[in-house]
């Protein structure tokens, strides 16, 4: 019975042999981390390390949210642009939440830009 | 490491349903080597335990999953959103409650069934404990087939061990000493080769994982690996004295050993406690440096 068991719990585990899996880290962004642009960017891009999907994703300036659309329901890519507002001159924080495509982990990170005037 | 205290209570959900699960399952496998062993009450007992480590577990997985909703926004509205449910649903998470569910549902025959034990409730037990194989960071290791079958391995063997620790404790407390000593004993016996495996198997996939030795011992995830470890030889000692000094003992009938029995067991929970939690932390808010 045991010898049974073994067997069958060897031939399930193939069954939950799932594709790669780790957590979103974010890898590159547009504008860059602590960019001085001197024109309003009318994207902004995030590269992630994994395939994932955007939870949240923010905007503000001066603690202000800018909005920003985000579709919840867009399949998992590793690669992802949002269309921008004309943004005023003026310091910025970008604040996204990512969810790994494979495995569900989620991860968090922010950074910051800005525009000279 | 900054954790929130929505990334805490996801945490908590999943030590809690680590060990529930874990427990139940080690429970069916205690039942089908030493129930022979007991009473009719203790098994009751044992299989009343099973019922309610698996509708707990059922529901920490639920929770598990709302609360990781909510650490995507950060906030209590996250949880019912359902566009962030099915976002972990949709990744591995969505398989493996899935097989967890369905071994626990098996393991509720376990507690229907009046025969030593259920040959459905034990495949149901394996599926339950190697559900958590279906997301984990080995999963990163290419190919993903060999990790994944080691790691498998590693969860009925945990759940073998830490699972058996409540009805030892069930035994140590409401049995006669020869009984007692019996089940010590034949516990003691098989283990041996259960927990050599669990540590060979552990032990290989952290060598897997390791990619550069020291990026990987001073990040988050290696500091926690490492706290890991350290209950892991922690439990190895206690779980060494119950073998090979209390089990003789007990055989003896000296009744000072099961006192001391007793509190060794309840040591291993707690250390079995600390290691689960500490494995639902790596697991869920940091991962293997690359």
């Amino acid at each position: 019975m045991f010898k049974q068991a073994i067997l069958a719990a060897a031939l399930c585990s193939t069954l939950l042999a799932g594709p790669c899996m780790a957590h979103a880290k974010l890898q590159s962004s547009s504008p860059a981390k602590d960019a001085q642009l001197t024109e309003p960017p009318k994207t902004l891009t995030l590269t992630f390390s994994e395939a994932a999907q955007i939870g949240v994703l923010k905007l503000t300036a001066s603690g202000k949210d800018i909005p920003i659309a985000v579709d919840k329901n867009a399949k998992a890519s590793a690669s992802f642009t949002f269309p921008l507002p004309t943004l005023a001159p003026g310091s910025y924080t970008v604040q996204w939440t990512a969810v790994a495509a494979d495995d569900g982990h989620v991860t968090k990170g922010s950074f910051a830009f800005s525009i000279k005037g | 490491m900054e954790l929130s205290g929505w990334d805490a209570a996801a945490v908590g959900a999943k030590a809690v349903t680590y060990a529930t699960t874990l427990g139940a399952a080690g429970a069916i496998y205690f039942l089908a080597y030493c129930g022979e062993l007991l009473q009719e009450p203790q098994r009751s007992r044992i299989r009343r335990l099973i019922g309610i480590l698996s509708l707990t577990s059922a529901l920490a997985t639920g929770a598990k999953i709302l609360l990781m909703s909510a650490t995507i926004s950060g906030d209590l509205a996250g949880m019912f959103d359902m566009s962030f449910a099915g976002m972990i649903l949709g990744a591995g998470e969505g398989l493996a409650s899935g097989v967890r569910m369905a071994g626990l549902a098996l393991c509720a025959l376990a507690v229907t069934s009046k025969h030593r034990f259920h040959a459905l409730a034990l495949v149901g037990a394996a599926l339950a404990s190697m559900s958590f194989a279906g997301v984990g960071h080995v999963h990163g290791l290419r190919p993903s087939i060999v990790p994944s079958v080691l790691l498998c391995l590693h969860l009925l063997c945990a759940a073998f061990w830490l699972g058996a620790l409540v009805p030892l404790l069930i035994t140590a407390r409401d049995s006669r000493p020869a009984q007692i000593a019996a089940v010590a004993a034949r516990f003691g016996k098989l283990a041996l080769g259960v927990v050599a495996v669990l540590l060979c198997v552990g032990l290989s996939l952290l060598w897997m994982l390791i990619r550069d030795a020291t990026p990987f011992w001073s990040s988050d995830y290696g500091r926690l690996m490492a706290a890991k470890l350290f209950m892991v030889a922690a439990l190895l000692g206690i779980a060494g004295v119950n073998k090979l000094y209390l089990t003789p003992r007990l055989l003896q009938g000296q009744s000072k050993a099961f006192v001391q029995f007793r509190r060794t067991v309840q040591a291993e929970m707690v250390a079995g406690a600390l290691i689960l939690l500490i494995t639902a932390t790596f697991t869920t808010v940091t991962g293997p440096p690359r």
